[in-house]
């Protein structure tokens, strides 16, 4: 089993483009008004999850994995 | 649909690099991803009455409040009072940032610009390897808008020094990662943006408490992003407004999350590009003040730009002189501030609170740096060792 991926609240996201700006893998992007994860760019690493400041960024099992 | 120049968000980056692009003939387009421009406001309003010798905005609705001054509390609450000339980029005025850039995108307008709105850069666009503009998404359309050069002010986030190959990508210590309040039915009658340092208060940043009005105020949190964990500005903003007597019985009418780039700034022009405001890091790293220099910085590229038309080369070496030009005006200052940054982030509470207690009785406007280091270290000697690299970068200045 991997280790969970990046996932980010839209409820939650006030896209202030913080975990955009630290993704080492350019794995985030602003879409909709809300920064959104491409689950095949994500390493796993969770700087985006520490780095959200109001805690909207999770980290999650990718679902073939579940 | 063929432009001198695109520019990607129209933050006041944006606006006014495209104002000055117009005033000097360039045929300009700018582009927002939003629905309204300055909004969300994702900033502390704080701004520096230096805006004023630029004359970029007219009337006062902009403002909400003048302010004369700054209070610095350590974390033991020690207070040391600033004039506003002595406490930097940030203090001045308090304003309705909304209606600030709003305006600054009027003057971009009145000047000839054309703004869309709902338009979302997601490349560049390419002959070969010659930049030739950006691709981008309005609605559900794809377009291709062509332009000679392409202007990257879309901020902290910035894709577009990426997509030309500039490494924009921030380390996580080189981030202040915020969220803010507009607190209402709170009291903050006297007319002086706060400043909260501590580590347990906002570690590697700081809390401030900017008022808008007698009975309204921002109030954020900039954590540094090494230290911060998920979701820890949001829960030490609200930990520290439950304990304030002034704040706690506020009510809120916004909240915004934000994030402030405390970098060294980046490679600002490539051919065919130029980088200006927070996609170029041109923040000061101790403040998270970013206001005044990208207004700076957009009326130098405007006018790099209409050069570069009025002479038809693009190339990095023609648009190098906004990149000469900025840093002439607050390069230096940037890469100072930068050190200056590096040193703070290893004083403790305790050191904090011996400089503020050094500081507090010293009026700030009629003091030489010399008498200020004396008075520091008679107070407390220990404090020499921690300054020592402090005053070595600012008799290097």
């Amino acid at each position: 089993m991997g280790k969970p991926k990046a996932i980010v609240d839209r409820n939650i996201c006030l896209a202030c483009g913080g975990c955009i700006s630290v993704c080492p893998q350019d794995a985030l992007s602003m879409f909709g008004g809300r920064a959104l994860v491409t689950e095949e760019k994500c390493i796993s690493c969770a700087i985006c999850i520490r780095i959200c400041p109001i805690g909207a960024i999770s980290g999650r099992y990718a679902a073939n994995e579940i | 649909m063929k432009y001198d120049v695109v520019i990607v968000g129209a933050g006041p980056a944006g606006t006014v690099t495209a104002r000055f692009a117009a005033e000097s003939g360039a045929k300009v387009l700018i582009i927002e991803r939003r629905q309204e421009i300055g909004v969300p406001v994702l900033c502390g309003e704080g701004v520096s009455r230096k805006i004023d010798e630029w004359g970029m905005l007219e009337g006062k609705r902009w403002i909400a409040c003048n302010m004369e001054g700054a209070r610095i509390f350590s974390p033991d609450g020690t207070m040391v009072k600033l004039s506003a000339e002595m406490a930097g980029n940030e203090t001045g005025y308090v304003v309705y940032r909304d209606i600030f850039d709003q305006e600054l995108a009027r003057q971009a307008a009145k000047a000839g610009a054309k703004i869309v709105m709902n338009t979302n850069a997601i490349d560049l666009l390419r002959e070969k390897d010659k930049i030739i503009g950006v691709k981008a998404k309005q609605y559900d359309d794809e377009i291709e808008i062509e332009a000679d050069i392409v202007v990257g002010t879309d901020g902290v986030e910035s894709k577009i020094g990426q997509w030309a190959g500039i490494d924009t990508r921030l380390d996580p210590k080189d981030l202040e990662t915020c969220c803010q309040y507009t607190l209402t039915n709170i009291d903050c009658k006297e007319a002086y943006c706060d400043f909260y340092l501590g580590n347990k208060i906002a570690p590697g940043g700081y809390i401030w408490v900017f008022p808008k009005g007698k009975d309204v105020a921002n109030v954020g949190i900039g954590v540094l992003g090494n230290l911060s964990e998920a979701g820890m500005p949001k829960k030490l903003l609200d930990q520290f407004i439950a304990n304030n007597p002034r704040l706690k019985n506020g009510n809120p009418i916004r909240f915004l999350a934000g994030a402030v780039p405390v970098a060294n700034p980046v490679e600002t022009v490539k051919d065919n590009i130029i980088l200006v405001g927070d996609s170029a890091r041109q923040v000061d790293p101790i403040t998270g003040g970013g206001l005044t220099h990208c207004l700076e910085a957009g009326k130098i590229a405007g006018e790099t730009i209409g050069m570069a038309i009025e002479q038809q080369q693009f190339d990095k070496e023609t648009l190098s002189s906004y990149e000469t030009g900025w840093k002439e005006a607050f390069g230096k200052k940037l890469k100072r501030n930068y050190m200056v940054k590096e040193i703070f982030l290893d004083f403790d509470d305790k050191t904090l609170n011996m400089l503020a207690d050094s500081l507090k009785d010293i009026k700030f406007d009629e003091i030489s740096t010399f008498a200020l280091v004396k008075a520091l270290v008679l107070k407390h000697p220990t404090l020499l060792m921690k300054l020592r690299p402090l005053m070595k970068i600012s008799s290097e200045a």
